[in-house]
């Protein structure tokens, strides 16, 4: 404010000194005329100047209002739109879930599960037709428990008239959270990850045969479990886990000789529990690579040893899905190691049998391709598939059923007549070393309900 | 029936496969037509975890999380072969299949329940 005052008291002097100088020229009444008029103006431009200052005054309250309304006029808007949002997305939630209670019955059922004709041929034995049945009831009690019964009617293949039934799944799952479902019950196992995931029905599958690998795996497991399906750290994707405590497995034959052990174990003659679970990771969602395990001490009452086997698995399963291929092409793969290792002799049996190592390991590789985007009729839905599968059991030690060493390499041609319907074809050429492989054709056709 | 002589129908299926093969890459090379893939990346956003979850699938559609994660095991099943009521069934049994998160599976199922045809 001070150089703005001493600004215009300069001007004045100056004014003044001019005016002083041309008295001496002018005379009296001329100088007080100018007085007057200097004193006027001088008042004028006080007020001006006071009325500038106002100006600014306000200029600056209101620059300061306006910065005010700027700053939180979005964190006002931000934060009513944030509300209502939460008011609106509870609103649909109470509606839909209104809306979920009128339609026709709470709880649903679905009948579900797969049919499939086969016919095939292997080297060494007789050809044979086969017919699988395996129903399956899904219920949806509320949006938290859903309940899995799954039966599986089949013809024993190669035996006139025979038949066989089994009970493929007998689960209950409560969904604890968005991240969580605890469980109980019969359920196909995950260890391995490609039984678990694609290998129960036929009309998930490229192939007509199983793998040499899923015969190193249990099918199933009779216990609890928890599993869900969780955000990656940073969000790079998402995981995977399914853990699980069930009956162990049990050995087969109890001639006083340690043997295979049989994972299908329904009725727990002795107290050891397995322990396990998959992890996968899927950095995007067409890419998933799990890791699994299962560990159990399993005791052989003929025997009387004791054994800790541990089977461990890496699966991976992936597609491309891409115009530029013209449809997608799948690759899934796995390998399994199990070991059933040193049987060790029990307390106070000295004579019981010495111990053993017994380690199988198995894999295989699974390439499939459907041109489903090429626009030419039927082979839109065709589909090349082509596996290589092995499997290597215990070299010293007791040995399992089956061969020591053993490779495959299969390929199929299917024909997707639906989503859920295909015709499929298969050439399997068996590799054991030393002998011949049983080379096999297969034929199907198989449906998802 | 029974096929005497394996190793026939072994050369049978080795020659007609690679033939096929062959002619099925041949057949589709120049083809323009069809409709875009479905696949594309997750979406990504900031997060600190486990102490807060934040679910991508926030940013996710129904029919994005549809086409992306239904296929990886089986083909993609079409929305109109099932009721909604009937969705609601398979999507709480596919969620565990599958390992959605609660958020994915109902995203699916708002999907599913809208494109089916019935
Ligand atoms: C991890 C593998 C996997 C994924 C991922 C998967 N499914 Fe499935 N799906 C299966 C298997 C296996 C079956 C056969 C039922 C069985 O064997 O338990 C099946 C069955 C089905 C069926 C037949 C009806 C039924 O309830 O059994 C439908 C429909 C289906 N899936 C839709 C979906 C949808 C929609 C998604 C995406 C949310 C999905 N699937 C993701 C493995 C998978």
């Amino acid at each position: 404010m001070g150089k703005r005052i001493t600004l215009p008291l300069l001007l004045a002097a100056a004014v003044a000194a001019t005016t002083v100088g041309n008295v001496r020229a002018a005379d009296s009444s001329n100088y007080q005329q100018l007085q007057k008029k200097y004193s006027v103006l001088k008042s004028q431009m006080q007020a001006m100047q006071q009325q500038m200052a106002h100006m600014q005054k306000q200029m600056a309250a209101q620059q300061k209002q306006m910065k005010a309304v700027q700053q939180a006029a979005p964190s006002i808007n931000e934060r009513a739109t944030r509300r209502a949002i939460k008011r609106l997305s509870r609103q649909v939630m109470k509606l839909s879930e209104k809306e979920a209670a009128l339609e026709p019955g709470n709880i649903q059922v679905l009948i579900a599960g797969d049919v499939n004709v086969q016919f095939q041929n292997k080297s060494g034995g007789n050809s044979t037709f086969y017919a699988d049945s395996s129903p399956m009831i899904q219920v949806r009690i509320d949006k938290k428990i859903f309940v899995n019964t799954a039966f599986d009617f089949y013809t024993a293949s190669g035996q006139a008239g025979g038949s066989a039934a089994d009970i493929g799944a007998a689960n209950i799952n409560y969904e604890l959270g968005d991240y969580m479902t605890v469980g109980g019950g019969l359920i196909t196992s995950p260890i391995g990850g490609i039984v678990g995931n694609y290998n129960p029905a036929p009309w998930n599958r490229w192939l007509v045969d199983g793998s040499l690998e899923d015969n190193l795996l249990p099918p199933n497991e009779l216990g609890i479990w928890t599993r869900g399906g969780i955000p990656a750290p940073d969000n790079l994707g998402y995981l995977t886990y399914f853990l699980f405590v069930s009956n162990g497995p049990e050995f087969i034959g109890t001639s006083g000789v340690p043997n295979q052990l049989s994972y299908d174990n329904f009725t727990a003659n002795q107290n050891a529990k397995t322990v396990g679970g998959r992890i996968s990771y899927l950095p995007i969602p067409n890419v998933e690579i799990g890791y699994s395990a299962e560990w159990a001490s399993p005791t052989n009452s003929g025997a009387l040893t004791k054994s800790d086997s541990w089977i461990q698995a890496v699966d991976f399963n992936s597609y491309y899905f891409n115009k530029k291929i013209e449809g997608f092409v799948k690759f899934r793969g796995g390998w399994t190691w199990e070991q059933v290792g040193q049987g060790g002799i029990l307390p106070g049996n000295p004579t019981s049998p010495p111990a053993f190592g017994n380690n199988s390991n198995g894999g295989q590789i699974d390439v499939a391709y459907q041109p489903s985007m090429c626009g030419i009729k039927y082979l839109d839905k065709m589909m090349v598939a082509f596996r290589y599968d092995r499997t290597d059991g215990p070299v010293t030690g007791v040995q399992t059923s089956g061969a020591m060493h053993e490779q495959r390499y299969s390929v199929g041609l299917d024909y997707w007549l639906h989503s859920n319907a295909v015709l499929k074809f298969e050439y399997e050429f068996d590799n054991v070393p030393d002998q011949h492989g049983s080379d096999a054709m297969f034929m199907q056709f198989a449906v998802g309900i | 029936m029974k096929f005497k002589n394996i190793s026939t129908i072994r050369t049978i299926v080795l020659v007609s496969l690679a033939t096929a093969g062959l002619a099925l890459m041949a057949g589709c090379s120049n083809n323009g037509s069809g409709s875009k893939p479905a696949a594309k990346k997750t979406a990504k956003t900031a997060a600190i975890w486990p102490l807060a979850i934040k679910d991508p699938a926030k940013t996710e559609t129904g029919a994005q999380i549809w086409s992306e994660n239904c296929m990886r095991c089986h083909q993609l099943r079409s929305p109109s072969q099932y009721t909604p009521a009937q969705w609601g069934v398979i999507v709480q049994y596919m969620r565990l299949k599958a390992g959605l998160t609660g958020e994915q599976a109902r995203k699916v199922l708002a999907f599913l329940k809208s494109a089916s045809a019935h």
